[in-house]
């Protein structure tokens, strides 16, 4: 038995240089790259795996996705501690707490260790941070499928969150600067109504909004819970016809508002993309090249991503993706 | 005539007509059919939650379990019936959601009827608790396919005609669940000895116990009928949603305890109404849902809101001030 176990390493090892010999032709290594999220067993994460664990294949190198199996601040940095000791090549993370992952990323640094993050524009400890897209830019994509649909004219509304939401605020402000230089024959009837990321409270907001203003052409939503919830207050007034509907939300929120044709378009950002783009990153920082503004990252939404001009090591792509009832079937998140 | 108009409730009725005519003369369509429809649909829910509410406060305590109540209770309804993929009649899912509520409701009278603990310290715990235990055992998921008798719930309205603006004004059914629980719980505070004895234990628990009541008796009368409420609150929520979430509800508990307040219940026991209640769930509702119909900008509406709430909540005081300093006594 144990001579068993013996030749079972001997083989293994023999598989792993033959495998790392394998992959020669294109890079001097085969790394080895974790990517760390915030809770592991979501729907969000799990495609993030997908494309995670397929660029790896792809490539030839060791790729992987871990998290905490509850969302916890401490257990993402007890990972990295663990990971730093295992003494991976590269981490790439989606912290749970900026804040909280600062001195266990130094510490990676320290211990050569290649540090990507995203979702985290204002972290200081990483070689490099890919954010999916700019604010402004996103919301002038929403702005610009609403004119669309709207026809370039007639009267619509925005939602936020709540008017502390930083992100949603930088939305719809370029969403309302884009529509009145481009499509001055739109009106804006109510800006930034606030609710609360709560489906009732959209509903509800609809509801009054479609009461006070009947000839209500177009709503742009920004939290998740816009795009459903005034759908379904369209759906009821019997309006999928008339009101455009847009926001960001996801397939498996809004999936019935977009199939009845009450919410028009949704957009997010697609998580197997990110994952990839993170991995691409890591893998040309640890082959010492530069990522310069405007490179292809060879990832859908990542082909020519934007360097922020104050913070050199911060990078933009323009990965959003609208959803339709057309290509809804695609996205099972 | 003069006592009906002194009394807490003619004071809330008299704001809200007062409201609804200032929001009706600056936007007309205020009083559209569809708009009032759409309001009476909003109060639902907060008022099955407040009729809850109202016995407690009534009793001289304060709850703040009941969304955890109506969340777990919703959720797992939701769970089970997509997991069996239910097909049965609609009230199954009503009585199977008022059945965990009534259960759950159990747990708290339990802890507070055993150790004589007051309601607010206990119903801290088991908020988090319910809600930690269906996330942690249940799911975190948000189920958006609700079985086949919830969704045609859902759909359930009366009344249906097309607005002068091509839009369809309907009233759902659920207005008239409401109403029902809320006569059923008017019934039973007025004219049976248990509810009587509600009254009584939040006048004075001491001579409550020396008239010949079971403290005991009522106080799990109180916390398993929230819970039922709780209960059927939940899945309606979840009806109108159409979705069944396990973050939702929870934060909501302070709307309802206002609401219950504005409508006359007194925070300190003995004193409370259905009717009051039912006023007080209704002018909450009109205020949260009349600012962009009054065209108040976003950044404007949450100090409104607050401002329109001091003012209904000081004016009956100024009218009843008197009737407050005067030792309590049990009415309804």
């Amino acid at each position: 038995m144990k001579k068993l176990g013996f030749v079972a390493i001997i083989l293994s090892l023999l598989v792993t240089f033959a495998y790392a010999g394998g992959t020669d032709d294109s890079h001097t290594d085969s790394y080895t790259i974790a990517t760390v999220v915030k809770i592991d067993g979501i729907a969000w994460f799990d495609r993030m795996r997908v494309g995670v664990e397929e660029y790896g294949e792809e490539n030839g190198y060791d790729t992987f996705l871990l998290g905490p199996s509850q969302a916890d601040a401490a257990e993402q940095v007890r990972i990295i501690e663990d990971l730093i000791a295992e003494g991976v090549d590269a981490i790439c993370v989606v912290p749970f707490s900026v804040e909280a992952v600062e001195p266990v990323l130094a510490r990676a640094r320290e211990e050569g260790i290649v540090v990507v993050s995203h979702e985290a524009s204002t972290q200081e400890n990483a070689d490099a941070i890919i954010e999916a897209f700019d604010n402004a830019a996103y919301g002038e994509f929403l702005m610009e499928n609403l004119a669309q649909r709207m026809g370039g004219t007639g009267t619509y509304a925005t939602f936020v969150g709540s008017l502390q939401s930083k992100s949603h605020n930088e939305w719809v402000d370029a969403a309302v600067a884009y529509q009145e230089a481009n499509y001055p024959d739109m009106e804006l009837v109510q800006n930034k109504i606030e609710e609360f990321d709560d489906f009732q409270i959209a509903y509800e907001k609809t509801l009054e909004l479609l009461t006070a203003y009947p000839e209500l052409d177009g709503i742009q939503g920004s939290a998740m819970t816009t795009a459903p919830g005034a759908g379904l207050a369209v759906e009821e007034r019997g309006l999928q016809d008339k009101v455009s509907v847009v926001g960001t939300s996801l397939v498996s929120v809004s999936e019935q508002y977009l199939e009845s044709g009450a919410t028009d378009m949704i957009a997010f950002w697609d998580p197997a993309m990110a994952g990839r783009a993170m991995n691409e990153i890591a893998v040309r920082i640890l082959n010492g090249e530069s990522i310069d503004n405007g490179a292809n990252l060879g990832v859908t939404g990542y082909k020519s991503i934007i360097q922020d001009a104050a913070k050199p090591n911060l990078y933009y792509g323009s990965a959003w993706v609208g959803v339709t009832k057309d290509n809804m079937n695609q996205y099972n998140f | 005539m003069r006592k009906l108009l002194k009394t807490h409730e003619s004071y809330i009725a008299v704001i809200l007509i007062v409201f609804s005519l200032i929001v009706g003369i600056i936007n007309p369509k205020f009083f559209s059919i569809g708009n009032l429809f759409g309001l009476l649909k909003s109060t639902v829910v907060t008022g099955i939650f407040a009729l809850g509410v109202l016995l407690v406060l009534i009793s001289g305590e304060i709850d703040i379990s009941f969304p955890a109540i109506g969340v777990v209770s919703m959720y797992i309804t939701g769970t089970v019936f997509e997991a069996i993929d239910f097909s049965g009649p609609t009230i199954l899912a009503f009585l199977f959601s008022g059945g965990i509520g009534v259960l759950l409701g159990l747990i708290n009278a339990a802890v507070i009827s055993t150790f004589r603990l007051p309601t607010l310290i206990v119903s801290l715990g088991t908020l988090s608790a319910y809600s930690g235990f269906v996330l942690t055992f249940i799911d975190t998921r948000i189920i958006n396919r609700l079985s086949e008798p919830v969704v045609v719930y859902s759909k359930l309205a009366f009344f249906r005609r097309t607005m002068e603006s091509g839009q369809i004004a309907e009233l759902h059914f659920s207005f008239f669940v409401y109403l029902a629980l809320a006569a059923l719980t008017a019934l039973i505070l007025r004219y049976t000895i248990i509810g009587r004895g509600v009254y009584a234990l939040g006048g004075d628990r001491q001579a409550t116990k020396r008239a010949g009541f079971s403290i005991k008796k009522i106080e799990y009368f109180i916390y398993c009928y929230v819970g039922l409420l709780a209960g059927l609150a939940g899945i309606i929520h979840s009806a109108h949603v159409r979705n069944a979430n396990p973050f939702d509800l929870v934060g909501g508990e302070l709307n309802v305890i206002a609401a219950t307040v504005l409508g006359g219940a007194i925070i300190g026991g003995g004193r409370g109404t259905v009717h009051g209640t039912l006023l007080g769930v209704m002018l909450i509702t009109v205020i949260n849902n009349s600012l962009i119909l009054m065209g108040i900008p976003s950044y404007w509406q949450r100090f409104t809101t607050g401002f329109v709430l001091l003012i209904a909540v000081a004016i009956p005081q100024i009218g009843s001030v008197k009737s407050i300093r005067t030792p309590r006594r049990v009415r309804s």
